[in-house]
């Protein structure tokens, strides 16, 4: 296979809250609401959270692995950047993403907050640099069956 | 794990696999089952077909649309197409795209969750 250095992936995610963007738009702006969202679940212990919501401002997210991962004990990183904020309307930042002390991406992540009859529409939109970690073989070892448990998983998601 | 033997045709190039496509391939329940089956070895289609309780035929039509993805390859050897598992549709970059996507999928389920309790303390 002819490996590459940089692969390029863009996914955008929509959701409806029944809840006023100044809501939601809080639960992004307050580091206690935040942290009860963002960082918690995913088979992992996080051991990092810090974050300053102002732009230019940054946030650090440091988690420990799970058994259920493909590298158990392993520290993931997000370091972010705030680029944008404009409150209760959007929301821009550029975080890398790091597996032990290897950066394995770069996104822009843009999210904004649509007023509806109903409440939020929030659009979230990740445009991503996703690195060849290095890993590329070592996650091979763990055996296809392994790395299609978890795609398989997230496309059966409706 | 990787068959061995030569690899007569080259695969497609990484960058050509189309993430949609591959995420359509592997929307549907059988095609899933073929990529599973054929994650622990290669076989044969008949083998294949055998416990899928479907016709040869629709096999067959699952496996285009798999090779199209550049998920499967298929390969004919004497009078039996035998199909194992491309790397291309499956690079780790892709996996870790998908990853992501399901990741903040789960972030946003639970940001429902907070807002409603917030919503009704």
């Amino acid at each position: 296979m002819e490996e590459r250095s940089v692969t390029h992936g863009t996914f955008v995610i929509e959701r409806s809250y029944p809840n006023t963007p100044e809501r939601v738009f809080a639960a992004f702006a307050d580091p206690g609401k935040k942290r009860r969202w963002f960082a918690g679940g995913e088979g992992s212990e996080m051991e990092e959270f810090e974050m300053n919501f102002r732009v230019g401002g940054t946030e650090r997210t440091m988690r420990r692995m799970g058994p259920a991962t493909p590298f158990p004990g392993v520290a993931l990183t997000n370091e972010t950047y705030y680029e944008d904020i404009v409150p209760n309307r959007r929301v821009v930042f550029a975080y890398t993403m790091l597996l032990g002390d290897r950066r394995i991406s770069a996104s822009l992540a843009t999210v904004e907050f649509v007023r509806t009859e109903k409440g939020t529409d929030l659009i979230f939109t990740d445009q991503g640099a996703y690195f060849e970690s290095g890993d590329g073989p070592k996650m091979r070892e763990g055996g296809w069956s392994k790395l299609l448990e978890g795609l398989t998983k997230e496309l059966a998601r409706p | 794990m990787r068959a061995s033997g030569s690899r007569r045709r080259q695969s497609l190039p990484s960058h050509r696999v189309n993430v949609e496509r591959v995420f359509h391939a592997l929307g549907d329940p059988t095609r899933r089952a073929i990529v599973e089956r054929l994650s622990e070895r290669p076989l044969s289609v008949s083998l294949l077909a055998k416990p899928l309780a479907i016709t040869l035929a629709a096999v067959v039509q699952h496996l285009q649309i798999l090779e199209l993805s550049g998920l499967v390859r298929t390969e004919k050897i004497g009078r039996v197409r035998t199909c194992q598992i491309e790397a291309a549709g499956f690079s780790v970059a892709e996996k870790w795209i998908s990853e992501r996507r399901a990741i903040w999928e789960r972030r946003f389920d639970r940001l429902g969750d907070l807002l409603a309790e917030d919503e009704y303390s």
